[in-house]
């Protein structure tokens, strides 16, 4: 339902809600809080993958987008621009996580010591996640969006601020990347 | 053909990663959003709130900035005040003006007489053994301060009309100007005489007492000028008191040298002028055309 109201906005329908927004209408805020929280909840646990966090990028990206609103110029739609503080938002925070995660990895790797792990064979999954996760964070990004959440070419461009061009072949290097790390599983595919 | 498919396989699979889940938690998140935002600074849209504007400036600079500006403003009105030469000065005038002018004129003649009365604010009379530093900061206590102060503001003031100065009338501050100028002049004129001596000392012949005796009576003299020039605002001067100090520290030895010391002693005089590199020190502090004077 929450995607069905937002593919049917139209730039009018925003200007008009932002207008009410910037006025101080509560009611605007919470309508076009409902209007994108979707989307924007899906990309944050795609990029964090962790509910906690997903939570807090969404969280934090309203709170900038209300605090910032006054200074939207209308120059992409407010779909990007939302996008695009999401995409901030959680770029930064998995920077300071995984600087966080760097420095207590020591710790978790002392527990393993001398104990006898066998490894299981990798599943689909398993390996489609650590192949992800290996992809330099454009490509990453990129990928995620268009192959994962149907992002377009258009709309990664604005959210990303990368010509579409750039975003094709980001798109286009990534699935590369992702067919040798996956060959084992789709040997006919591999070239 | 085969692309298409491998993307159709990899987007299928790729839906397995961090997939979200199937209930967004809007009411959970939009109560924290709004009570984020309730705490937080008030945001006027389309212009800047005044908890932003506090916030990016902070009141307390501005009045850390008009503290320190009223401290510098008073600063300058004070010093302006107690440098004027018309300002009459409630306090007694400070114990160096005098003594500059005495050991200036001592300096340039170290063996002439002295006017009565300035043995006292000088220090050690020539020929006398002179007293250690403790023995001269334990002396002067504020009573001899004070005494001293009088003594200045009772001496009479020197002729100052051939250089066209203006007299400095008993009880009021001369310019600080002039007096560090006076003890700058003191200080070359002692620093040059320093020189001369070290010279000498360095070229005495091994053998003769007397030159001995002489040079020990001189350093005498010099180390007592050198530890008032230590007590005078020319100390002040984080280039100068060292330089000061390292020459007191060789005019003791020197003077603590008996005419029957022998060659190693005086070796360790010699050794502790070169290690100090004293000589070129006090030729650098003397400036061009005062060495020898």
């Amino acid at each position: 339902m929450e995607l069905a109201a937002y593919e049917s906005r139209s730039p009018v329908h925003d200007l008009e809600l932002i207008t009410r927004v910037v006025a101080g209408d509560a009611a605007a805020e919470r309508e076009m809080y409902d209007t994108y929280v979707d989307r924007i909840y899906r990309l944050a646990f795609r990029l964090a993958g962790d509910e906690d966090l997903a939570r807090d990028f969404t969280q934090a990206t309203f709170i900038r987008a209300f605090e910032k609103i006054g200074s939207f110029r209308g120059e992409s739609s407010l779909s990007t621009w939302l996008h695009s503080i999401g995409v901030s938002v959680a770029l930064n925070g998995l920077r300071k996580t995984k600087r966080l995660k760097n420095r207590e990895l020591p710790i978790e790797e002392g527990l393993t010591v001398g104990s006898t792990r066998i490894e299981a064979e990798p599943d689909l999954k398993e390996r489609m996640a650590k192949a992800i996760e290996s992809l330099s964070e454009k490509y990453r990004m990129v990928f995620l969006m268009h192959d994962v959440e149907g992002y377009t070419h258009e709309e990664i461009s604005g959210t990303l601020r990368i010509p579409v061009g750039t975003s094709k072949s980001h798109l286009f290097q990534a699935r590369s990347k992702l067919r040798v790390a996956l060959a084992d599983f789709a040997p006919e595919w591999v070239s | 053909m085969s692309d298409e498919k491998f993307e159709q396989f990899l987007k299928s699979a790729a839906q397995s990663y961090n997939a979200p889940p199937v209930r967004v938690p809007r009411e959970e998140m939009w109560d924290a959003i709004k009570a984020e935002r309730s705490a937080g600074p008030r945001v006027v849209y389309g212009g800047v709130s005044h908890v932003q504007t506090e916030k990016r400036f902070g009141t307390k600079i501005w009045w850390a900035a008009a503290a320190a500006l009223l401290l510098v403003a008073s600063g300058i009105g004070i010093g302006r005040w107690t440098a004027s030469p018309g300002t009459n000065v409630v306090t007694a005038p400070p114990a160096p003006a005098a003594p500059v002018q005495k050991l200036a004129s001592d300096s340039m003649r170290p063996d002439g007489p002295r006017p009565p009365g300035t043995e006292v604010a000088i220090g050690v009379p020539s020929g006398a053994e002179a007293p250690s530093r403790v023995e001269q900061g334990s002396r002067a206590t504020p009573v001899d301060r004070s005494r001293e102060q009088r003594m200045v503001a009772t001496t009479p003031a020197p002729d100052t009309r051939a250089s066209g100065e203006r007299p400095i009338p008993p009880g009021r501050t001369p310019p600080r100007g002039a007096t560090s100028s006076a003890y700058e002049m003191v200080q070359v004129n002692h620093l040059s005489e320093a020189e001369a001596m070290l010279t000498s000392f360095r070229t005495r012949l091994p053998s003769d007492q007397q030159q001995d005796a002489r040079l020990a009576a001189w350093a005498r003299d010099l180390l007592s000028k050198t530890r008032l020039l230590l007590d005078s605002p020319v100390a002040e001067d984080p280039q100068r008191r060292p330089l000061l100090q390292d020459l007191e520290l060789l005019l003791v030895q020197i003077v603590q040298l008996s005419p029957g010391s022998t060659p190693q002693d005086r070796e360790i005089v010699e050794r502790t002028l070169e290690q100090d590199n004293l000589m070129t020190k006090l030729r650098t502090a003397i400036p061009a055309g005062q060495q020898g004077s």
